[in-house]
């Protein structure tokens, strides 16, 4: 009897299945045809929208003009492109059909904000050298894995850093100034009357944790346009709606935390209980998040919404500033070679990029990246250190504007063309210009930008035109071209 | 005794009466507010007419007078006496055909004018590729220029200009199909990219075939035959063939001189390239020391022979292009070394 059949009457098909593929995708990632992409980003930044337009275009991408400067598509290297889901994975797929169907529809819309994790691994054939260069015809294939998951979820992340005093004291500093604390009176009132060394009364916590939900919601609105909103699965609860692992909230208002106080607290107090409870969140929730997902990725695209923070002002640029340095502690990065990518692999190229650059006049593109260098300064020097390539690039996943010219007081204008979301009537406009510098405080309140959100575009009118998206190409070249030399 | 002070005391100064320093910038205007317009007001834009064409830019002048004075004053004046010479002595050729007979001295003017024009055309044939070279190089700088800076706008003046260049040419029909196709949002140097990758692709390739084919020849040339220092001369002859070729498939028009200007220049870079250029055309095998234990030393010289004709041919099509190479679409040297030394392992092997 052959040694599989053998194996498989002892141990069951599907983890025969399961180790068969764990070894493929092993021996793949230790010759580097396997790469898995982190599209990282805060919520609303166009995650879905970007892995919709990458798959979508990589799909077609065998016979298609629009991807110039992705070079094993120019040179016409790509002899297909399929959907190949990985058996034996519990992730349930990424919902492209569904997206694409809203984005073709009439009207169309752009798909909703993602509530699940969810996965897509594309197989990529391919020639490896041009047909210039060799007698015989050869074909690699090579798998990209993407996944998408709701951006508040990542900011639980630096929460595995941290210990439950320490995450009280940072929200201090938080809750300190600004809308944060314009907008908690309330709840820090209530907090302040509870005793936290007394017994802990179960409903009271419940009370309390629903009000702080709340709260996040409020500073998440885009009214206030808030970035660090931790935990990230309160707002954004998933399969965990409703249950206890999401009732404990941060204590601001205490003058300060000694991490004595905590072990001292009896048994059963508010402090001991809230902190058991974070604890248990970071383990059951936090780690295994991270675990599963975030620990083996290969090369990381960042997706900044840079045109909210000059629409919304000083507050929300801080904070996002701050969100996404935080966030980017999480990632392991540093150079990969062969051992290290079978058993530990490493983020060796990091892109950032400035979604919808479609939002603004092509000119104004350059003056976008280096406003995204002012939000990702800190995090990119860490990086720099670790020896990862960076690079900022303003992009558009769909582009939903036209260029457009007017002249406007005798003069000539530069101006965008397009539908408007929600109501799609046509709109034309200067949406005004993007600084290089931080904007001085005069410049965050004067009526200095007006960035609309634009209505999706008709896909089939531009597909396979290069005009159908702005650097997604570029994008591509980046982050996986030397994957195909 | 106080020493004078050679050092200035600190000193309080009243920044308003402060001159000169930082150049006063001309106030900045305001930034544009935005604002809606009205639809009717707007028109759709393709990227090549987003600036009318602007006169072309005025070239600085890089290069002041190579050599001495003297060297053009020598130059010239030999010059002079020669043709002098010369003339006196056709003078007298023409007087003596006169003097014979009159149809001989008829016959003899008419040579002597074919003589002069065809030699004055031919000149200005040349003369020709030559300045079509000239301006390809002008091109290539100003297209790395563009490439460097990361502008937004001028590049359609740039290619206005391009198109005029090339019009005549069997280049015309790409170049303009490829600006049609460049994206608006591209800024200078992603254009400037686009349109060397897609406008000049049918030529680079064609141009790379020839090349394959001209080092084919060359190494098998040299590495088979009995006479290899014969063969050497006539591999440098092929050399300078290729190197027509290839100025005419770019739309250079080919010539003796465009020939030697070429040879010039190539043989300049490839003396003084640098470390680039050595590990770019090492090749690890040839390093790696699998080559001399498995072939003799004619087939060696055969490679060398045929790896000095590639060079010179890739050098020839950087030199002819009018926009540098894109990074990865640089044409590379070891395919052909591949190709080379199969050639030459299946032949060495028959005759070996």
């Amino acid at each position: 009897m052959p040694l599989s059949a053998k194996l498989k009457t002892l141990v069951s098909d599907e983890r025969i299945d399961k180790a068969r593929q764990q070894l493929k995708t092993a021996i793949d990632s230790g010759l580097d045809r396997h790469v898995r992409l982190a599209v990282t980003g805060l919520s609303q930044s166009g995650k879905t929208v970007f892995i919709t337009a990458l798959v979508h275009q990589l799909l077609h991408s065998h016979d298609t003009q629009a991807l110039p400067f992705f070079s094993v598509a120019n040179e016409q290297r790509i002899l297909g492109v399929r959907n190949a889901p990985p058996m034996g994975t519990a992730n349930p797929p990424f919902p492209y059909a569904q997206a694409l169907q809203r984005l073709e529809a009439e009207p169309s819309a752009w798909p909703p904000s993602t509530d699940r994790l969810s996965e897509i691994r594309l197989a990529i054939r391919y020639e490896p050298q041009g047909r210039l260069h060799r007698l015989i015809s050869e074909t690699s294939t090579f798998y990209l894995d993407i996944i998408d998951y709701p951006g508040e979820w990542l900011l639980d992340l630096p929460l595995l850093s941290q210990s439950y005093a320490d995450w009280c004291r940072q929200n201090h500093q938080l809750f300190a100034q600004g809308i944060r604390a314009e907008l908690s009176q309330t709840w820090l009132a209530k907090l302040k009357a509870v005793d936290l060394n007394a017994p802990a009364d179960l409903q009271v916590i419940e009370g309390l944790s629903e009000q702080y939900t709340a709260l996040l919601h409020l500073f998440r609105d885009p009214s206030n346009a808030l970035s660090l909103i931790q935990p990230g699965r309160f707002v954004m609860p998933g399969d965990l709606a409703g249950s206890a692992l999401l009732q404990f909230f941060p204590l601001p208002h205490l003058p300060d935390y000694p991490a004595e106080r905590f072990q001292q607290a009896p048994e059963g107090s508010y402090l001991r209980v809230l902190e058991q409870r974070f604890n248990d969140y970071k383990e059951q929730v936090v780690y295994r998040f991270y675990k599963d997902h975030f620990s083996r990725f290969d090369r990381q695209l960042v997706l900044v919404d840079c045109l909210k923070t000059l629409n919304n002002g000083r507050q929300c640029f801080e904070d996002m500033q701050r969100a996404i340095s935080e966030i980017l502690h999480s990632f392991n990065y540093g150079k990969s070679g062969l051992l290290r990518r079978l058993f530990n692999p490493r983020i060796d190229k990091v892109l950032f990029a400035c979604s919808k650059a479609d939002h603004v006049t092509a000119n104004q593109h350059h003056n976008l990246e280096k406003f995204l260098g002012l939000i990702i300064d800190h995090a990119r020097r860490e990086m720099r250190f670790e020896g990862v390539e960076t690079h900022c690039m303003a992009l558009a996943a769909f582009r939903a504007t036209e260029a457009a010219e007017a002249v406007v007081d005798g003069q000539k204008l530069s101006c965008l063309k397009g539908y408007r979301k929600g109501s799609h009537e046509p709109v034309a406009l200067f949406p005004g210009e993007v600084p290089i510098e931080l904007p001085t405080e005069q410049d965050w309140h004067e009526d200095r930008f007006r960035f609309i959100d634009f209505a999706p575009p008709r896909i089939t009118l531009r597909q396979g035109k290069p005009s159908s998206h702005i650097r997604l190409d570029q994008a591509l070249e980046y982050l996986l071209g030397d994957k195909f030399a | 005794m106080t020493d004078k002070q050679r050092w200035q005391q600190p000193v309080f100064l009243d920044p308003a009466q402060l001159q000169g320093g930082e150049p006063k910038v001309a106030e900045e205007e305001p930034p544009q507010r935005p604002r809606e317009i009205p639809l009717n007001a707007v028109h759709s834009v393709a990227a090549a007419e987003t600036q009318e064409a602007v006169a072309p830019v005025q070239r600085a002048r890089l290069s002041a007078g190579r050599g001495s004075k003297w060297r053009k004053r020598f130059a010239l004046s030999v010059g002079a006496l020669l043709s002098l010479g010369v003339g006196v002595e056709l003078y007298r050729l023409l007087r003596w055909g006169f003097d014979t007979h009159w149809s001989l001295g008829y016959g003899f003017a008419a040579l002597l004018l074919v003589v002069f024009g065809s030699g004055a055309l031919w000149l200005r044939h040349s003369l020709q590729g030559l300045r079509q070279l000239k301006q390809s190089a002008d091109f290539r700088q100003e297209a790395t220029t563009l490439l460097r800076e990361r502008g937004h706008g001028q590049a359609a003046a740039y290619l206005a200009r391009l198109t005029r260049h090339y019009q005549h040419t069997p280049v015309a029909g790409a170049l303009k199909e490829a600006i049609s196709e460049v994206d608006t949002a591209y800024n200078d140097g992603e254009i400037i990219q686009f349109v060397s990758g897609h406008a000049f692709k049918a030529q680079d390739e064609a141009a790379y075939r020839i090349v394959t084919r001209y080092s084919v020849e060359s190494a098998v040339l040299v590495g088979v035959s009995p006479y290899a220092t014969f063969d050497m001369l006539l591999v440098g002859w092929r050399n300078l063939r290729l190197l027509n070729e290839i100025a005419g498939l770019y739309g250079v028009v080919p010539g003796v001189s465009v020939q030697w200007h070429l040879l010039k220049q190539i043989l300049h870079n490839m003396a003084f390239a640098g470390i680039t250029e050595i590990t770019f055309d090492a090749g690890e095998s040839l390093l790696g020391g699998t080559l001399t234990s498995s072939v003799s030393a004619r087939v060696g010289q055969g490679l060398g022979a045929g790896l000095i004709t590639a060079r010179i041919g890739l050098q020839a099509m950087q030199a002819c292009r009018p926009m540098p190479f894109n990074k990865h679409q640089q044409p590379g040297l070891q395919a052909i070394q591949q190709r080379l030394l199969d050639e030459l392992k299946r032949i060495g092997g028959r005759t070996a």
